[in-house]
C-alpha cells in the first residue's frame, strides 16, 4: 500500500522568478541607453557599491521570514559608521574601530528583538522607535560634524584589490556564503524558517521562539556594525547622515528578490540578485544624469515591477 | 463502570496509559468532570461526544497542553504526572492536530526531526545526507513513499498529515492522538490513513480517536467512550451497540429548561427563500426557508457549514449558483446590499465582530441607522441618543445610561445591544450565531423572550446553535446541516436532540 507522491515540484525556470528578469531587463536596457553602463570598470563599481546594502539586505531577509521587519537598519548604520571613525580615530585602529562597530550594532539589534519578542511590540513600531534613537546617538556623538581624519587602514579596505578583485566585492561574497550556510545548512537556519511559518512548531520541539527571535535581530545589528566600517571606509569619514534611507533600499531589496513577508517563505539568492538590481538601477539612472530623487521613486517602481512579475507568475 | 472489564480481550489487563478522575474548569465552565479513561496498547479506542462534550479538552489534558485541575496519570500501572506538552512527550505521546504543527517552508525531513537534527561536521549544522537517510527511513516505515526533501508546502492535506505521523513516530510515540483525522481527506486518503493505523496497531501503538463518523468509528474502533457536558458517559465495544443506542449516550436528557416562547399558529409570508445554493466555503445545494414570525434553527455540527450559509445570504462570503430570495426580491451582492434591505447578522464573536466595545451602548446602537436616522449626513448627537434611549427601554437593556462603554455591560447586555442596532437600522431577518456563547442562564430567556418578541412583531429569525436544547425549545422548525449539505428538516413535533444528532452525524 504505496501512495505514489503527486507533488508539484517547482520548475527551475519558475522559480527564476521576476527579479532575474527585472535585473536583466535593466541591465539591458541601461547598456543600450547610458554610455559607459556596460564596461568592466562600472560594472565592478555598480558591484563595489552594492557591498553595504548586501550586508544589510541578507540579515533583513531573515528578520523579514520571521514576519518581522528592521526599519533602524539604516540609522544603525549610521551610528556604527560613526562609531567606527571615531574609535580608529582614537585608537589608529582599525579593527578596535571595527569591535566598537559592531558592538553598537549588535546592541541595537538584540534591543530590536528583545522590543519584539520580549515586550510583543509590533516590528514596525519597535523599530521605528530604534532608529529615532540611534539617528538621535549619531547627531550627538557626532555634534552634527563629520568626523574626519580617520587612519589610511580604514580607508583602504574599500579601495584594495585581491588578486584583482576589490575587497568590498570579496566581503560580500564571502557575506552571502555565511548566510547561505546559515540559513539552509544550520540548525538556526531551519528554526528561521520555522519563525516565520509555524512558531508552535518550535514551541512543541522544545525550542524558545524568543530566543531565536533575539538572536535574528542581533545578527541584523551585527551586520549592520560591520558595514559601518566599509561605509566609513566608502566616504573616509564618519557622517552623521550616512545611512539615511538604506533601510528603504534593503527592504526593497528582499521584496523585489521574492521573500514573502508571510508565513516564513525566503529567498536568500534572489535578495542578493533583488540587491544588485537596485544597484544597477541606482548607478543606471545617475549614468543618464537623472536626479537622486527620482531614483528613489524608481525603486519603489521595481519592487511593485518585480512583485507584480512574481504574482504573475503563482497565478499562471 | 469498571475501565478493566473492557480491556480487549486477551491482551494484559494493564492500560498503557489510564486517566483517573480528571477535572478540568473553566471560568464558568466545567469542561472536564471526574473523567476516567483507560488505553491499552495496541488499540484504537474512539473518543465521541457532541460539540463541547469535552474531547478536545481532555485531549488537551492528554498531551499536556491543559493541567488538569485534579486527577491522576497511570502510565503502564505506575503514577505519572503530565503538566507541560514536555512530559507528555517523555511519555510517548504524540498529537496529530487538525492544523498542522508543520513549517510550511522548510522539507519534510527537516520538518521531522524539527529541534532533533542530526550534528554535521561544522557545529550549528545539520548532517544532511543522514537527515534524509533517517527520514526516508521513517517514511518508508509507514508506507508513505515520497522524496524526504520535498518542501512540505508543496504537499496536500493528506500528504501534511503523513507527514506529521512519521513526525510523531520518529519521536517514538507510544500514543497517537488524532482529532478528526478524516476531516479533510477524500475517500481514498481517507483509506491510506485507515491502513496506516492499523500498520501502527499492529507495532503497538495505541491510538485516541475523535471522530463524528459513524462508519468511522465502527469500522476503527476497538473501543468507544462516550463523553457528554464533560462526564465519561460509558465506556463501549463497538460489537455491543447500535448507532442508535450511541446517539443516545451523547444526548443529555437532563436538562430542565423553559424558555419563553409563543408560537405562531400560522407562519406569515415567506420572507427568506434559499434556493439550490451553493458556495466556494463548502456549503453545497443548500435549500432554507424562513417565514415571518419563525425562529427556524441552523443546525449541525461544529464545520458543517451553518455559519457558510449565514455568511452567504448576508453576502459575507461569494457564491458559485443558487439563488437568494428576500422580502419577494432576488438578494446578492455584498453585506451592506444585505443589511440595507433588512437582513441582520449577528455573529458568534460579537465581541470582535458585532460591537465596538470602547465605544457607548449609545454609539453601538446608532451606528447602523446613521443612515436612515441621519439621511442628510449631519451627526445629530441629540436625536441619536433619543433613538438610543428608546431601544434601551424597549430591549430593557440594563445598562446605567446610553452613555455608558459597551465593554462594560455584561455578556447578555451585550447582545441585546447588538440585536438593538439591527432593530434601528430597520431589519427585518435577524440570523443569529450562537446567539447564547457566553451569556448566563437568566440572560439566555431574556434573549429569548426578545427574540419571540420581534418574531410575534412580524420579523423572523435564523437561528444557528450548537446548544440543541436550545433549539428544541425554541425553534418552530429547524434544518440540520452535514458536511455543506440540508441533511434534513425537522418540524416542530420532529425537533428532538437526538433526531438533530442523528441527522448530524455520518451514519454510512
Amino acid at each position: 500500500m504505496r501512495e505514489a507522491a503527486v507533488v508539484s515540484q517547482p520548475n527551475p525556470l519558475q522559480r527564476i522568478p521576476g527579479v532575474a528578469i527585472v535585473l536583466g531587463a535593466l541591465i539591458i536596457l541601461f547598456g543600450a541607453i547610458a554610455p559607459g553602463f556596460l564596461t568592466p570598470a562600472n560594472l565592478s563599481n555598480v558591484l563595489v557599491q552594492s557591498t553595504i546594502l548586501t550586508m544589510l539586505a541578507l540579515p533583513m531577509t531573515l528578520i523579514i521570514m520571521t514576519e518581522g521587519l528592521d526599519l533602524s537598519m539604516g540609522a544603525v548604520l549610521t551610528l556604527t559608521s560613526l562609531c567606527v571613525a571615531i574609535v580608529s580615530l582614537a585608537t589608529k585602529s582599525m579593527l578596535l574601530g571595527l569591535g566598537a562597530g559592531v558592538l553598537v550594532g549588535a546592541a541595537f539589534g538584540t534591543v530590536n528583538g528583545w522590543l519584539v519578542a520580549i515586550l510583543g511590540i509590533p516590528p514596525f513600531v519597535a523599530t521605528l522607535g530604534t532608529l529615532g534613537m540611534a539617528q538621535g546617538l549619531s547627531l550627538i556623538v557626532s555634534d552634527a560634524q563629520s568626523v574626519v581624519g580617520i587612519p589610511h587602514s580604514v580607508r583602504d579596505i574599500y579601495s584594495a584589490t585581491l588578486l584583482g578583485v576589490p575587497v568590498p566585492i570579496l566581503l560580500a561574497l564571502v557575506t552571502y556564503v555565511v548566510f547561505h550556510g546559515l540559513l539552509y545548512h544550520t540548525r538556526f537556519g531551519s528554526y528561521v524558517f520555522a519563525l516565520g511559518g509555524n512558531r508552535e512548531a518550535l514551541r512543541y520541539a522544545g525550542l524558545s521562539p524568543n530566543k531565536l527571535l533575539i538572536a535574528v535581530y542581533a545578527l541584523g545589528g551585527t551586520m549592520a556594525g560591520i558595514a559601518g566600517l566599509l561605509m566609513t571606509a566608502r566616504m573616509n569619514s564618519g557622517h552623521p547622515t550616512a545611512g539615511l534611507g538604506l533601510e528603504f533600499d534593503a527592504i526593497a531589496a528582499v521584496a523585489v528578490g521574492g521573500t514573502s513577508f508571510e508565513r516564513g517563505n525566503g529567498w536568500l539568492l534572489g535578495t542578493l540578485l533583488g540587491v544588485i538590481a537596485v544597484g544597477v538601477l541606482r548607478n543606471g539612472l545617475n549614468l543618464v544624469s537623472l536626479p537622486s530623487s527620482v531614483q528613489v521613486a524608481s525603486v519603489g517602481v521595481l519592487v511593485i515591477v518585480a512583485l507584480f512579475l512574481d504574482g504573475l507568475r503563482s497565478r499562471a | 463502570m469498571n475501565a478493566h472489564a473492557n480491556a480487549p480481550g486477551g491482551t494484559s489487563a494493564v492500560p498503557l496509559l489510564q486517566l483517573r478522575g480528571i477535572s478540568k474548569e473553566f471560568p464558568g465552565v466545567k469542561a472536564l468532570d471526574d473523567v476516567s479513561f483507560a488505553l491499552y496498547p495496541g488499540e484504537v479506542h474512539m473518543l465521541l461526544g457532541e460539540n463541547g462534550a469535552g474531547k478536545s479538552s481532555l485531549m488537551k489534558v492528554l498531551c499536556g497542553a491543559y493541567k488538569a485541575d485534579s486527577g491522576e496519570f497511570f502510565f503502564k500501572g505506575e503514577k505519572v504526572t503530565i503538566t507541560s506538552t514536555a512530559d507528555a512527550q517523555k511519555l510517548g505521546i504524540a498529537v496529530i492536530f487538525q492544523e498542522f504543527s508543520l513549517v510550511p517552508y522548510l522539507d519534510i525531513a527537516q520538518n521531522i526531526f524539527l529541534g532533533r537534527e542530526p550534528k554535521g561536521r561544522i557545529p550549528g549544522t545539520i548532517d544532511r545526507r543522514k537527515i534524509l537517510a533517517e527520514a526516508k527511513g521513517l517514511l518508508d516505515a509507514i508506507g508513505f513513499d515520497i522524496d524526504p526533501s520535498v518542501v512540505v508546502n508543496t504537499l496536500g492535506v493528506a500528504q501534511q498529515q503523513m507527514v506529521e505521523i512519521a513526525k510523531a513516530i520518529s519521536q517514538n510515540a507510544r500514543i497517537l492522538v488524532m482529532d478528526e483525522p478524516t476531516a479533510a481527506l477524500s475517500d481514498r486518503e481517507t483509506e491510506l490513513l485507515f491502513a496506516l493505523i492499523a500498520r501502527l496497531k499492529a507495532d503497538g501503538v495505541s491510538i485516541v480517536y475523535i471522530s463524528h463518523r459513524m462508519a468511522e468509528v465502527f469500522a476503527l474502533g476497538d473501543r468507544i467512550t462516550v463523553l457528554r457536558d464533560g462526564r465519561r458517559i460509558d465506556g463501549v465495544k463497538p460489537a455491543d451497540v447500535t448507532p442508535d443506542q450511541l446517539v443516545r449516550m451523547m444526548v443529555g436528557r437532563t436538562v430542565d429548561m423553559t424558555y419563553p416562547r409563543n408560537f405562531a399558529d400560522k407562519p406569515g409570508e415567506v420572507l427568506l427563500q434559499v434556493k439550490n445554493l451553493t458556495a466556494p466555503s463548502g456549503i453545497s445545494d443548500v435549500n432554507i426557508e424562513v417565514r415571518r414570525g419563525e425562529i427556524v434553527g441552523l443546525c449541525g455540527l461544529v464545520g458543517s457549514g451553518r455559519t457558510e450559509v449565514a455568511r452567504a445570504i448576508f453576502g459575507a462570503d461569494p457564491i458559485a449558483s443558487g439563488e437568494i430570495v428576500f422580502d419577494g426580491k432576488p438578494i446578492s451582492g455584498e453585506p451592506d446590499v444585505a443589511s440595507r434591505r433588512g437582513i441582520a447578522l449577528i455573529p458568534e464573536s460579537r465581541k470582535s465582530e458585532g460591537l465596538a466595545l470602547l465605544r457607548s451602548v449609545g454609539d453601538n446602537l446608532v451606528v447602523s441607522a446613521l443612515r436612515k436616522l441621519f439621511p442628510s449626513g449631519l451627526f445629530d448627537p441629540r436625536s441619536g441618543l433619543r433613538t438610543a434611549d428608546g431601544l434601551i427601554r424597549q430591549l430593557r437593556i440594563a445598562t446605567p445610561s446610553a452613555r455608558q462603554t459597551v465593554g462594560l455591560l455584561s455578556g447578555g447586555n451585550q447582545q441585546k445591544v447588538v440585536i438593538g442596532k439591527w432593530l434601528a437600522a430597520g431589519a427585518k431577518l435577524f440570523i443569529f450565531d450562537e446567539p447564547t456563547r457566553g451569556i448566563d442562564v437568566g440572560a439566555k430567556s431574556e434573549i429569548f423572550a426578545l427574540i419571540d418578541r420581534l418574531v410575534a412583531e412580524g420579523a423572523a429569525a435564523l437561528m444557528i446553535s450548537s446548544e440543541q436544547v436550545e433549539i428544541c425549545h425554541v425553534c418552530d422548525r429547524a434544518y440540520v446541516m452535514r458536511e455543506g449539505r440540508v441533511a434534513g428538516h425537522l418540524a416542530r413535533n420532529e425537533l428532538t436532540e437526538e433526531n438533530i444528532v442523528r441527522l448530524g452525524m455520518h451514519h454510512a
